[in-house]
């Protein structure tokens, strides 16, 4: 148990409500329109969605997952973390062509890339999809918070739960994104800075880092300093394969869009940027920021793990990062500390309630229910939304309970495997129809519940490696997507001609460009940037 | 660095080009670097400092090579985006169906 003095206190309480008043006060910003509540106006120059971006990929369960993974394999287990390197190529592609589209959602996008009935039900789908995976994100974050407030004051589980992921709900209730991205902006800086503080503090109190490499050479754990110390080919605890999978899935994520639950908080962010540029700068500086942390965790918790071996519970060594700022901060700093947890904790949830409110606002209602709403009630809409979705995230944070890291794989990785190529099929081959996407997306969501659960709790099939799941996954839904694709009709001409003129996307879009061309598309819309210039 | 493009207009600028690969491929490998570097920089070990010290350097060349261009789309972009929409739509006569 943690104890606080009054200067624990202080920090503590000071921060919570400089971090929600901050919020507040953009009261006026947000209420203006749709567009102001859950895009902040588009046009924010780039540090601001980047600020945002490597706030709310900083939440309170990422140290845990962490910190699981590099206490029990070393430096090998920060590959796991490069999940986020799907911004890497995604920051020079998809994120150009998607800002380019001016979609609001992903969900939206999906009504310009195809057309027809397919188009729509694969907007709804998407649309609902995403309000359940925010409920999903944020109770899986919130629950981070229950065992952090669980293992330093002896709270029961649901009350860190529920306590802060409510507070955090009063400001983006009140000012939108608005709140969100201007609240994102101290919190980032707060927590990088208590991240550079716990890591440096954690490393002097294991003697240094000379020290720990010393003490990881005297316990024959040198290996652990050495990301690319791997047990073989295919065989193992890190494979070379695991390696591979680790690596070329987020890379090449980056040519589609949607390969990763991370995009859908990037693309809000990525249209919230004044220009192209400017989006392309937030999404690369923002994941630049996020693996630079990674590296200053890494510090922490060899550190621990030097001071503490033997520890085998993953939902004990998980809890490595938190320990080492609580029991090594001298009174009055252990406040602080809180305080920067709880930053974390609120920029993520602020800004995924904002999310899913947005899919369920922006993509159900305004699009199906009642597209003639007015911005006022629109607005009303969005904020209605905001509180359902923390009321969803509590459902399933307490059915997450303490294995955090646990779930985390599956949803990272397996959820996504069966869908990851068709998302990157989507922008890069003009062929690819809704119909084979939307079948990608239904197949998927059985086979990996299938494959990852219910079979091998029966016995069916062997319980594999992550990494042999997922391309397995990706295969079978494969067999489901590509005849499906094949046996209906390509996409509607018109409408492929439009999304290339638009978006200009990278890839096999030959047939269309020609079809551009021979209408006089191209050299029009060029026609146009040099009316423009010339006006300019 | 002749073969790297740095004047770029609006139409070429609008096509993937050699300078976009750069960028695509060296991205991965700028973020692999940093992240592994500075890991290991933070304890001291010599192939750290040297991993970090590559990233670092791929990371400005990579902008050296993408700025320019990424700047000519961006401003050629924003300045004709509304009219872009409104032209693009009287061209096609495409409408939405609902």
């Amino acid at each position: 148990m943690v104890q606080f003095a009054f200067l624990d206190y202080f920090w503590t309480i000071a921060y919570l409500v400089l971090m929600i008043g901050c919020g507040v006060i953009f009261y006026k910003l947000g209420k203006r329109s749709e567009s102001d509540f859950f895009l902040a106006g588009r046009g924010l120059p780039w540090w601001l969605p980047a600020t945002s971006n490597y706030a709310t990929h900083t939440a309170t369960d990422t140290p845990m997952w962490f910190s699981g993974w590099v206490y029990a394999g070393g430096m090998r287990g920060m590959w796991y973390s490069l999940f986020a390197g799907w911004c890497a190529i995604s920051a020079w592609v998809s994120t150009r062509i998607f800002r380019r589209s001016l979609a609001g959602t992903q969900a939206e996008w999906q009504t310009l890339r195809f057309s027809g009935l397919g188009a729509e039900l694969m907007r709804g789908w998407m649309a609902g999809w995403q309000v359940a995976l925010s409920m999903f994100i944020a109770g899986w974050v919130g629950i981070a918070m229950g065992n952090v407030c669980q293992y330093a004051f002896g709270w029961p589980l649901w009350l860190g739960l529920v306590l802060f992921s409510s507070l955090t709900c009063i400001y983006v209730i009140a000012a939108g994104f608005w709140g969100v991205i201007i609240a994102d902006v101290q919190q980032g800086i707060t927590m990088f800075l208590t991240i550079i503080l716990v890591s440096v503090w954690g490393a002097m109190a294991a003697g240094g880092p000379s020290a720990i490499v010393a003490k990881l050479q005297a316990m024959d754990k040198s290996w652990m300093l050495n990301p690319f110390h791997f047990t073989g080919f295919a065989s193992g605890d890190f494979p070379l394969l695991w390696l591979i999978t680790m690596v070329a899935v987020p890379f090449l994520g980056g040519f589609g869009m949607a390969t990763h639950f991370d995009w859908f908080v990037e693309a809000q962010r990525i249209q919230s940027a004044k220009t192209v540029k400017d989006a392309a700068y937030s999404i690369w500086w923002g994941t630049a920021a996020v693996i630079t942390r990674n590296s200053l965790w890494a510090l922490a918790v060899l550190a621990f793990f030097v001071v503490f071996p033997n520890i085998s519970n993953q939902s004990d060594y998980q809890l490595a990062w938190f320990r080492v700022g609580f029991e090594t901060f001298p009174v009055g700093l252990v406040g602080f500390f809180f305080a920067a947890i709880l930053a974390i904790h609120i920029s993520s949830i602020a800004g995924i309630l904002n999310l899913g409110s947005m899919y369920a606002t922006r993509d159900l209602y305004h699009h199906y229910i009642n597209p003639k709403a007015p911005e006022k009630r629109v607005v009303l809409i969005g904020r209605i939304m905001t509180v359902v979705v923390l009321l969803g995230s509590f459902f399933f944070g307490l059915m997450i309970g303490v294995d955090v890291t646990k779930w985390l794989l599956f949803a990272l990785w397996l959820m996504i495997a069966g869908t990851w190529l068709p998302n990157i099929l989507q922008v890069i081959w003009w062929r690819f129809n809704v119909w084979g996407y939307l079948s990608a997306w239904i197949a998927n969501l059985g086979v990996c519940w299938l494959v990852v659960w219910v079979l091998p709790a029966y016995g069916l099939i062997p319980r594999l490696p992550d990494y042999i799941q997922f391309w397995l996954l990706a295969a079978l839904v494969a067999i489901i997507y590509i005849p499906v694709t094949f046996l209906t009709k390509p996409e509607d001409m018109d409408r492929l001609v439009k999304v290339y003129v638009q978006t200009r996307p990278i890839g096999f879009w030959g047939p269309v460009k020609r079809e551009a061309e021979r209408r006089g598309l191209l050299q029009a819309v060029h026609e146009i940037e040099i009316k423009a210039e010339k006006e300019a | 660095m002749a073969w790297i493009k740095r004047n770029w207009t609006p139409h070429e600028a609008d096509e993937w080009t050699k300078e976009d690969w750069i960028a695509i491929i060296i991205s991965p490998f700028s973020y692999i670097l940093i992240t592994m570097g500075m890991a290991m920089s933070l304890f001291l070990l010599p192939m750290g400092f040297l991993l970090l010290a590559i990233g670092i350097v791929i990371t400005i060349i990579m902008f050296w090579v993408i700025d320019p261009k990424l700047s000519v789309i961006s401003s050629a972009y924003e300045k004709k985006q509304k009219q872009y929409l409104e032209n693009l739509e009287q061209i096609q006569r495409w409408e939405e169906k609902k």
